[in-house]
């Protein structure tokens, strides 16, 4: 199934941000070895050079590594995993607070709705 | 070296100038997108590069040959016109291109046909024009060339056909061979694509990256060529 | 690649040539049959229908004539200046193995078309004399024969000979020039944009004129020496001489009109291809 982009940012970077959420949830789980460029660019429909692009981005986040001959792996270092999950969770909240200020909510009020929800 | 470059390159029919001036190189390992609007000079400027046509002034050059029976041999053309024989069957056209072409991938051809359905030995002239013009993209996307020259590959097919068109043509990836992709929907190629070439009356606007466009501007190159060609 | 384009040529143009010469062949057995059948009067009913096959015999055999010009003349058209034209020219060979695949492919049928009505003559003459080959050949005059009567008149052999193989280099030169007026006049006309099977048929008319107009200019500047030939001509054996040396006149004159013709054709197709 060919994956959905959005129009407004560049390919790689959306095919970086699916693959980060792909090992920090897991379904690539650490050690696991990755497909190779052309048949990841095939899953997503996307050209191989722009997936390169996207897996060498990965690399230099030390999210992959690659061994010459065997292939790409995700990483086993824990902490770099749930360093990138920080990251990304922290990205949500700050969509989230900026989308709630909109509504006119402060943080007290965030966390009173939240609790309410309970 | 650029697989195709073109320096000065014009063309004249008459009165009517089709290309002006045009430079550009592409590299090989490259998908580009040629883009324009109709009559822009997308078709003129890949007949050049087949040796369909000849230079009015400038020089086309393909891995750095004047185009010839040498280039013919590294590109492979897919037409907008529907170019085969009619009554010549799937197979007499396989034995046709594996006669000529020394990197006719036979295998690949049949593995093809089979997967969209088409019965080998059923002619030209038996077929529906969307069939047809999957047997013309089988044949030209089975070698195995230095550049591929489509024009308008994907104008009248429907989508799943569409779909496995682009599919092939990232799985027929190849470091060493460039595809050049002549076409005005661009929506629907947009993501196989590194880099696009914009033209407009005959004169080069613009030759770029997808993603860079999409980084400078915010914007698809869908969105940010409907902006540029806006009527 | 020369050897492939014949291939594939042949194959193209069998298709609907063999057929043709098939009926022929078919024809003249059922014709053959329907004179005697006529001749034995079974009724007037028989008498029309038999008629008609005999018509048709010779409609066939004009029909496979017409079919070999129209058949050179349709496959350089469709295969190289229409659509077809796209894989053709974008093929790895050259233009002069493009143009050569189509001569020679059209001149073979041409021969083949020549001795297939010699071959329909023949068996027509046999079934309606009754006679067999064997008796024919008896009554022929024996090479032997030819060669001694030739001696007398102080022709050589080897001069027989020669001019055998003239006449059918005549033959095919002539072949040759045929489609090289066509192909020449197509390829000019499909090198504009607009109007292009008009302009071919203009090209061929001036094709015509300018060569007429040149083998005229050359035969007058040398009718003086045909003159004095024919003037010198004493003998069975100068006759002889003066008949091939117009022969080779004729040779040379139609073999620089193809030539001509060649390059105008090669070179319209490698500068000025401008397909619809």
């Amino acid at each position: 199934m060919e994956w959905v982009f959005r129009n407004d940012l560049p390919i790689y970077s959306q095919l970086v941000d699916r693959i980060k959420l792909g090992i920090v949830s897991g379904a690539l789980p650490p050690g696991a070895r990755l497909a190779s460029v052309r048949e990841m660019a095939t899953e997503a429909g996307v050209n191989p050079n722009t997936m390169q692009r996207a897996l060498q981005e990965l690399e230099r986040a030390g999210l992959v590594f690659s061994q010459r001959t065997a292939g790409r792996f995700v990483t086993e270092d824990e902490k770099a995993i749930d360093d990138c999950k920080r990251t990304l969770a922290k990205g949500q909240i700050e969509s989230f607070l900026e989308a709630m200020g909109e509504l006119g909510y402060d943080r007290e009020g965030i966390i009173a709705l939240l609790k309410e929800d309970e | 070296m650029a697989i195709l470059e073109c320096i000065g390159l014009s063309k004249r029919f008459g009165k009517v100038q089709a290309l002006e001036e045009i430079n550009l190189k592409v590299e090989p390992g490259r998908v580009i997108g040629l883009l324009g609007p109709n009559g822009s000079g997308k078709t003129t400027l890949i007949k050049l590069a087949n040796g369909l046509l000849t230079p009015s002034q400038g020089e086309i050059l393909i891995d750095g040959m004047a185009p010839g029976r040498e280039s013919k041999a590294i590109v492979s053309y897919l037409s907008d016109k529907e170019y085969l024989p009619d009554w010549m069957s799937a197979r007499q056209l396989m034995d046709f291109f594996e006669d000529f072409y020394e990197d006719f991938d036979r295998a690949r051809a049949e593995e093809m046909l089979r997967h969209l359905g088409i019965d080998e030995t059923m002619r030209i002239k038996q077929m529906s024009k969307g069939t047809r013009e999957k047997v013309q993209l089988i044949l030209v996307m089975s070698r195995q060339a230095k550049l591929y020259l489509l024009d308008e590959p994907i104008g009248g097919v429907d989508p799943a056909t569409r779909d496995y068109i682009l599919d092939t043509i990232i799985r027929n990836y190849n470091p060493s061979a460039a595809v050049i992709i002549s076409t005005h929907l661009i929506a629907d190629v947009e993501q196989v694509l590194d880099e696009v070439i914009f033209i407009q009356n005959g004169h080069l606007l613009l030759q770029t990256t997808v993603d860079e466009i999409r980084e400078e501007q915010g914007k698809s190159v869908d969105q940010y060529f409907r902006e540029v060609f806006k009527c | 690649m020369l050897g492939k384009l014949l291939k594939h040529e042949f194959r193209a143009t069998g298709r609907t040539m063999l057929p043709v010469f098939a009926a022929v062949v078919v024809l003249t057995v059922l014709a053959n049959f329907s004179i005697r059948m006529i001749e034995n009067d079974m009724g007037t009913m028989l008498n029309i229908l038999f008629g008609l096959v005999i018509a048709a015999f010779f409609i066939c055999i004009l029909a496979a004539t017409i079919m070999t010009i129209v058949m050179m003349v349709k496959r350089f058209y469709t295969n190289y200046l229409k659509d077809e034209g796209y894989l053709m020219h974008t093929l790895p060979v050259s233009v002069h193995e493009l143009v050569w695949s189509k001569m020679i492919v059209s001149v073979v049928w041409f021969l083949a078309t020549f001795l297939l009505i010699w071959l329909v003559i023949i068996l027509t003459v046999l079934f309606q004399t009754g006679t067999n080959l064997a008796e024919i050949f008896a009554q022929l005059p024996s090479w032997e024969e030819i060669r001694a009567a030739m001696a007398e008149i102080g022709v050589r052999e080897s001069e027989l000979w020669l001019m055998l193989l003239e006449s059918l280099l005549l033959t095919i030169v002539g072949g040759l020039f045929t489609c090289l007026h066509f192909y020449a006049a197509m390829s000019l006309g499909h090198m504009f944009s607009k109007d292009k099977i008009l302009l071919s048929v203009v090209f061929f008319v001036g094709i015509s004129f300018v060569l007429s107009l040149a083998s005229t200019g050359y035969n007058v500047m040398r009718v003086q020496n045909f003159e004095n030939l024919l003037n010198a001509v004493d003998s069975a054996r100068d006759g002889l001489r003066f008949v091939r040396t117009m022969l080779h006149e004729g040779l040379i004159v139609e073999l620089v009109e193809s030539a001509a013709l060649y390059v105008a054709t090669t070179l319209s197709l490698k500068k000025g291809l401008n397909l619809a």
